[in-house]
C-alpha cells in the first residue's frame, strides 16, 4: 500500500496552518463505534438510575413521581442530538471558536458570582435564562480543555518555557477556578486545576513547574478549606464520620451506607430504600444508588464502562491527525475521568463532598449537555484517524504499543 | 502528534501513560474500596439501613376502646394533631454556624406565636439539633393547618423545612369521673399507666411488634411492612360488665355519703350475684383521668380492691354459713350470749347490747359478738379457717385490676390461739377487701357458689371479631344451697324492724345483708382506735331472688361510725336505682313475703326492745358545731332515722311503730354528730 504517502501528505496538509481544514475524506471517517455506544449506554443507564433514585423525592416534594425522569429523559434526547452534531462538525473549525468560547464561559461565571446566581445547595451554581437553569461551571471544564488543547498545540516546543509555556496557562486557569470558588463550587475548581496540570504535564511542561504549582495550590487548596468555616467543619466531619453522621457527615455516611447495603448483587433496580434518607440521591450521590440497587457487581461494571471510555479515549487521543485533536481528546478523556473517580470516591467517602456529577449518569441538564458535547468532540477526533493509524501502529511509533501500556496501567 | 519529532511524540505517549496509571490507580483504589463497603462490609451496612428504616413507629396503632355492658364508650382515643421537627432537615443548605442560627431564630419566631409558644424556649430546643423533636404535642387542628402552611412552599415565600405534623392517639374519658379508679389513665407515651389501662395494656395497644413503618429521612412513613390494614392494627376493644347507669349512681351516692360524713375513703361493688358479674366498681375520693395529672396519687386506685381492712360483724356471716353447714349449730338453737360480757384468755368480750339467749338469726339481726364467737368456737379454728378461705378471704378474686390486695386470715402466720379464732368469728384480727366481701356475698345470695368477678366481658378485635369472652365461673361451692337459702333469709331480718340494717330496707323489697361497725387498729400504737371505724353494709336484694349484691364500705366517717345508719342508706338508695334500672318490679309479692318471714320467724319479733346494735362502743363524736334538733315526733322510724341525719345528727331508735318521744327535744340546739333518742310505740 501507499502508505507512506499519504503520511506525508497529511503531514505538509495539517501542521503549518493550525486552522486548516481535514482532508475531506477524513472528516467523513467513521467514530469510534465502542466510545459512542459507551456513552449512550451510560446516558440510558443514568435516566434509569436516575427515575430510580428520585421518585421518593419527586412525589413528596413535586407530587409526580416521573418529575425527574421526563426531565432527565429530555436532556438525554437533547444531549443525544448534540453528541450527534457535535460529532459531525469538525474540531478544527474549534479554533476560531475557542477565544469566545472562553470569554463567553468566563462572563457567565463572572454573572454567577456578582449575583444572578441562583442557590442550591447553599451556592449560586446555577444562571437562569428563562426557565432554563445553566450551571457555567460545567462549560467551564469544557471550555478551558479547549482552550488548553489549542495553546498547548500552538506552542508546541515553546511549552516548557514559564513565562510562554507555563504561567499564561495557570493565570487563566487560575482566574476561572478563582470564580468557581467565589460561588462556591470547590470540585469544579479541583477539576479544573487538575485539568490544566494533566494537559501542561502532558504537552511537556517542566515537572519542576508542576510541582511547585502544586504545591502552591495544595497549600492554596488547604487555605481554601481552613480559612471556609463551612469547608473546614464538613472535612473535620468527614474526618470523624460516625461522630457526625446525624448532621455534617450526614450524606456521606448514608451514601456509604447505600453502597454497604447493596451488597454483591444489589437489592434490584428499583427496589433501593436509601433514597428515603440520602438527599441528592439523584444527582451527586446517583453512584450510592446504583451500589445499592446493583451491588458491587453493578460498580465494578460501571468501573469498567468508565475505563473503556477513557481508554477509547485516549485511543483516540494517540491516533489523532494532530496535536490539538490529541491533547483534546485527552484532555476531554482525563475530564470525565477525574470527574467520575472525584465522584465515585466522594459517594464511598474516600474524598470529602465536592458537589461534582457522575459524568453521563447524574441528573442535571447542564452536565449531560456539557458532556455530551465533549463526547461529540471526541468522537469527531476519532473520525478523522488517519488512515495509516487504523492498523493500530503508526510508522514512527515505538516498539511498544503505548494503547496496551496505558490499559496495563489502568488495570493495575 | 504527527507533526512533532519522533522523540517528542514519544515522550507526550509516555507522560499520557503515566497519567492514565495514576487514574488506573484511582480507578483500582474506587473498586477496592467498593469491595470493601459492599462485600466485606455489606452485611453490617444493610443491618445499620434497616434500623434506620425500621425505627418504631411513635405513632402507635390506635388504642383499643373500653364500652361499658349497654356499649357505651368509656375510654376512646382519639387523633390528635401533634408537631414536631427534624432540624437537620431545617438547617439543608444553610452554611455557617451564624446563619444557621439566623435560621433557626427565625424558624423559633415564627413558629411560637401560631403555636402559643415562647420563642426563646423553642429556639433553645431547635439548637440542640436534633433529628426528631417535638415542638407541641397536641395542638389544635388550626394549630396543625397554620404550621403545615408554614412549611408549605406554595403558601409561604420561605418554607420552614423539616416540619411534620402528624397524629398522636389521645386518651380521652367521655365520662370524666365515672369508673375513673377503674379505667386509669394513659401516659403521653401511650402506655396504659393504671386500672384496667394498665393491666389490658398489651390488648388495648394492638400489636406493636408487627407494625414496622419505612419512614424517610424526615420522619415520614412511606409505607408499612406487611401489614397495611389498619384495622388488625389496631388495639383491642374491651367491653365492661360495668354499667354505665349504675355506676354512676353509685358513685354519685358514694360521694354524696363521702360528704356527710366526711369519711377518709369510700368503696363500693355492686355485683350480679347470678353471673359474677360486676356492674359498678366505685371508689372516693375519685379523679378524671382525662387530667390525670391533676389529681391525687392517692385518688387514683381503686379501694375495692387494693385497700384491705378488718371486716368487723358481716363476718359473723360466713362464720354462721360455715357452722349450719358443718352441723356444728343448729338453726333454731339458743346461744347464751351470757348477757353482754364474756371471758375468754384473759380478754373480756362485750356486746353492745344485753342479750340472754339468741338463736343464730339473732345473733345476726342483733350482730352479738358473743354469740358469734361462740358459734365461732364450737365450729373450731380449722374449720372457720378453711371456711373463710372457701369464701374466698385470703386469696385474690381475680379481677384485672392492678394491686389487688389478698387480705390476710392469718396475720401471724400460724393457726389462731382460742382468743383469735374468738375475734376472728365476729371478723376481728382478719383483713378483707370489699370486692372479696361482696363475692363471697354473692355465694350467700345465689345459693352458694362462689363465682369468679367478672370486670370484662368480652374483647374484641378491630373488625368487631371476638377475641376472648369471660363467662361465668364458678370458684368452688362454699356451703350447700339449702344452707345458703337459709342464711339468706336469716339475714332479712338485719333490715328488718329491730335488725341493725333497717336504713338498707329498700320499700316493696325484702333484703338481706349484714351491718358492721370495725374499729381500726392504729398503726401508731397497734391497739383499736377509739374514734376511728370502717363502717360498711354488705346486702343483696330482692331478698328471695337476688340480682344484685351491693357492698358499701366506708372508711373512717368522722360523722357518725355505724355500719347500719351510715352504709345502709348508700346501700338503699343504690339499691332503689338499681333494681329500677334492672327493671326489678317492687310489686313481687315482697309484702307477702315480708309477713310471711315474720309468720316463720316469731323469736325474732319485733317486740324486742331495738335499739341498733353495735358490735364496739359507740362514743360521742367530735362537735362540729351546734345545730337544732329538728322534730321527727310522729314519723315513722325511717322517715324520722332520715330527718335527723340530714341534720348531721345521730338517730337512736328505741321501740317500734311511729316516734312518741324525742331527746333532746325538737329546737334544742345540740352539737353536731350527737346521738338523738328516739322513743317509738306501736299506733294502739
Amino acid at each position: 500500500m501507499n502508505l507512506k504517502n499519504v503520511r506525508t501528505t497529511l503531514a505538509t496538509k495539517l501542521v503549518p496552518p493550525l486552522d486548516a481544514k481535514p482532508l475531506a475524506a477524513l472528516a467523513a471517517g467513521p467514530v469510534d463505534p465502542v466510545f459512542a455506544a459507551v456513552v449512550i449506554g451510560l446516558i440510558g443507564f443514568g435516566v434509569i438510575m436516575v427515575y430510580s433514585a428520585s421518585a421518593v423525592q419527586a412525589t413528596t416534594q413535586n407530587h409526580d413521581p416521573q418529575f425527574f425522569l421526563k426531565r432527565q429523559s429530555a436532556y438525554a434526547a437533547a444531549a443525544l442530538l448534540a453528541m450527534f452534531v457535535v460529532s459531525r462538525f469538525d474540531y478544527h473549525r474549534l479554533y476560531k471558536l475557542t477565544y469566545p468560547l472562553l470569554l463567553g464561559v468566563g462572563t457567565l461565571l463572572l454573572l454567577c458570582v456578582v449575583g444572578f446566581g441562583h442557590s442550591g445547595g447553599g451556592a449560586a451554581r446555577w444562571l437562569a435564562v428563562g426557565p432554563i437553569h445553566v450551571q457555567p461551571a460545567e462549560m467551564a471544564k469544557l471550555a478551558l480543555v479547549v482552550w488548553l488543547a489549542y495553546s498547548l498545540a500552538k506552542k508546541a516546543e515553546r511549552v516548557n518555557t514559564f513565562t510562554v509555556g507555563f504561567l499564561p496557562h495557570l493565570i487563566v486557569a487560575g482566574v476561572f477556578m478563582f470564580l468557581c470558588l467565589k460561588q462556591p463550587d470547590f470540585g469544579s475548581a479541583v477539576v479544573l486545576l487538575l485539568l490544566t496540570f494533566t494537559l501542561l504535564f502532558v504537552a511537556g511542561a517542566k515537572l519542576g513547574y508542576i510541582l511547585g504549582a502544586s504545591i502552591l495550590g495544595a497549600a492554596f487548596g488547604v487555605a481554601a478549606i481552613r480559612f471556609r468555616e463551612y469547608r473546614y467543619e464538613r472535612y473535620l466531619a468527614w474526618l470523624d464520620m460516625d461522630a457526625h453522621r446525624q448532621d455534617l457527615a450526614y450524606q456521606p455516611f448514608q451514601s456509604v451506607m447505600s453502597f454497604g447495603s447493596g451488597g454483591v448483587t444489589g437489592l434490584g433496580l428499583g427496589r433501593g430504600l436509601q433514597t428515603l434518607y440520602l438527599p441528592e440521591a439523584h444527582t451527586d450521590f446517583v453512584a450510592a444508588i446504583v451500589g445499592e440497587e446493583l451491588g458491587f457487581v453493578g460498580v465494578a461494571t460501571l468501573c469498567t464502562v468508565y475505563l473503556v471510555l477513557c481508554a477509547r479515549g485516549v485511543r483516540a487521543a494517540l491516533r489523532a491527525p494532530d496535536d490539538f485533536g490529541s491533547y483534546l481528546a485527552f484532555g476531554i478523556s482525563t475530564m470525565f475521568a477525574v470527574q467520575s473517580l472525584v465522584n465515585l470516591a466522594v459517594a464511598l467517602a474516600i474524598l470529602p463532598t465536592k458537589g461534582l456529577t457522575l459524568p453521563f449518569v447524574s441528573y442535571g441538564g447542564s452536565s449531560l449537555l456539557v458532556n455530551a458535547a465533549a463526547a461529540g468532540i471526541l468522537l469527531n477526533i476519532s473520525r478523522q484517524v488517519p488512515e495509516d493509524a487504523k492498523d493500530g501502529m503508526t510508522p514512527e511509533a515505538p516498539a511498544v504499543d503505548v494503547a496496551d501500556l496505558v490499559a496495563q496501567g489502568a488495570q493495575r | 502528534m504527527r507533526n512533532l519529532d519522533t522523540q517528542r511524540a514519544r515522550w507526550i505517549r509516555l507522560r499520557m501513560g503515566v497519567l492514565c496509571g495514576l487514574m488506573g490507580l484511582g480507578l483500582g483504589g474506587i473498586v477496592s474500596s467498593a469491595y470493601r463497603v459492599q462485600v466485606d462490609d455489606g452485611p453490617n451496612w444493610r443491618e445499620t439501613a434497616e434500623k434506620q428504616r425500621q425505627r418504631r413507629l411513635h405513632v402507635e396503632p390506635k388504642r383499643g376502646t373500653i364500652h361499658d355492658r349497654n356499649g357505651t364508650t368509656l375510654a376512646v382515643s382519639v387523633e390528635v394533631p401533634s408537631v414536631s421537627a427534624d432540624v437537620v432537615e431545617m438547617l439543608r443548605g444553610i452554611q455557617g454556624a451564624p446563619a444557621q442560627k439566623a435560621a433557626l431564630r427565625d424558624a423559633a419566631a415564627r413558629l411560637a406565636p401560631v403555636l402559643l409558644l415562647d420563642p426563646n424556649e423553642l429556639f433553645a430546643r431547635l439548637a440542640r439539633k436534633g433529628r426528631f423533636i417535638w415542638i407541641k404535642r397536641r395542638t389544635t387542628a388550626e394549630e396543625a393547618t397554620k404550621v403545615r402552611e408554614l412549611g408549605d412552599p406554595k403558601k409561604t415565600s420561605r418554607p420552614i423545612r423539616g416540619l411534620t405534623v402528624e397524629g398522636e392517639g389521645h386518651r380521652y374519658y367521655p365520662g370524666r369521673e365515672l369508673a375513673g379508679p377503674v379505667l386509669g389513665f394513659v401516659a403521653p407515651d401511650g402506655q396504659g399507666k393504671d386500672g384496667l389501662e394498665l393491666a389490658l395494656d398489651e390488648e388495648l395497644r394492638g400489636h406493636l411488634e408487627d407494625v414496622k413503618g419505612i419512614r424517610d429521612r424526615s420522619g415520614r412513613l412511606i409505607f408499612s411492612e406487611g401489614t397495611t390494614d389498619e384495622q388488625s392494627l389496631q388495639g383491642h376493644n374491651v367491653h365492661l360488665s360495668i354499667d354505665e347507669g349504675i355506676q354512676h349512681v353509685a358513685e354519685r351516692e358514694l360521694d354524696v355519703a363521702q360528704r356527710t360524713y366526711e369519711t377518709k375513703g369510700a368503696s363500693l361493688v355492686v355485683v350480679d350475684p347470678n353471673t359474677g358479674e360486676i356492674l359498678a366498681l366505685a371508689s372516693t375520693p375519685g379523679y378524671n383521668p382525662n387530667d390525670y395529672t391533676d389529681s391525687e396519687v392517692d385518688s387514683r386506685r381503686d379501694r375495692a380492691v387494693t385497700d384491705r381492712f378488718e371486716p368487723g360483724s358481716v363476718m359473723k356471716v360466713f362464720n354462721v354459713a360455715a357452722a349450719l353447714a358443718a352441723g356444728a349449730v343448729k338453726p333454731t338453737e339458743l346461744i347464751d350470749c351470757e348477757r353482754g360480757t364474756f371471758q375468754i384468755a384473759n380478754v373480756t368480750i362485750h356486746d353492745t347490747h344485753v342479750n340472754d339467749l339468741l338463736t343464730p338469726t339473732q345473733v345476726l339481726a342483733r350482730s352479738s359478738n358473743i354469740g358469734a364467737l361462740k358459734i365461732g368456737l364450737r365450729l373450731g379454728e380449722p374449720a372457720l379457717y378453711a371456711a373463710y378461705r372457701r369464701f374466698g378471704f385470703g386469696e385474690p378474686t381475680g379481677l384485672p385490676l392492678p394491686g389487688e390486695a389478698t387480705g390476710v386470715l392469718r396475720p401471724k402466720g400460724r393457726p389462731w390461739f382460742e382468743v383469735e379464732t374468738a375475734n376472728a368469728s365476729f371478723g376481728q384480727g382478719i383483713s378483707v377487701t370489699t370486692v372479696q366481701l361482696a363475692m363471697a356475698m354473692a355465694a350467700i345470695a345465689n345459693g352458694g357458689k362462689l363465682l369468679q368477678p367478672i370486670l370484662v366481658k368480652k374483647v374484641t378485635d378491630g373488625r368487631g371479631r371476638t377475641v376472648r369472652e369471660v363467662t361465668l365461673h364458678v370458684r368452688r361451692e362454699v356451703v350447700p344451697a339449702a344452707t345458703a337459702r337459709m342464711v339468706a333469709e336469716m339475714l332479712t331480718a338485719v333490715t328488718e324492724p329491730g335488725g341493725t340494717g333497717v336504713e338498707a330496707a329498700v320499700p316493696g323489697f325484702r333484703v338481706g345483708g349484714k351491718t358492721a361497725t370495725a374499729q381500726k387498729a392504729d398503726p401508731a400504737t397497734g391497739k383499736y382506735s377509739a374514734d376511728r371505724y370502717t363502717a360498711s353494709f354488705i346486702g343483696f336484694v330482692p331478698a328471695e331472688r337476688p340480682r344484685i349484691v351491693i357492698a358499701v364500705v366506708l372508711d373512717e366517717p368522722m360523722i357518725g361510725r355505724y355500719g347500719g345508719d351510715l352504709a345502709g342508706p348508700v346501700f338503699r338508695r343504690i339499691a332503689e336505682a338499681s333494681l329500677r334500672y334492672l327493671g326489678v318490679s317492687p310489686s313481687a309479692s315482697a309484702p307477702k313475703l315480708k309477713s310471711a318471714a315474720r309468720d316463720g320467724d316469731t323469736a325474732d319479733a319485733t317486740a324486742a326492745a331495738l335499739r341498733p346494735m353495735m358490735d364496739d362502743t359507740p362514743l360521742t363524736g367530735p362537735a362540729l358545731g351546734a345545730v337544732r334538733v329538728p322534730d321527727a315526733t310522729g314519723l315513722a322510724a325511717r322517715d324520722a332515722v332520715r330527718v335527723i341525719m340530714n341534720a348531721g345528727l345521730l338517730p337512736r331508735i328505741e321501740g317500734t311503730g311511729r316516734i312518741v318521744r324525742q331527746v333532746p327535744a325538737a329546737g334544742h340546739p345540740t352539737p353536731k354528730g350527737s346521738a338523738v333518742r328516739l322513743l317509738l310505740e306501736p299506733p294502739s
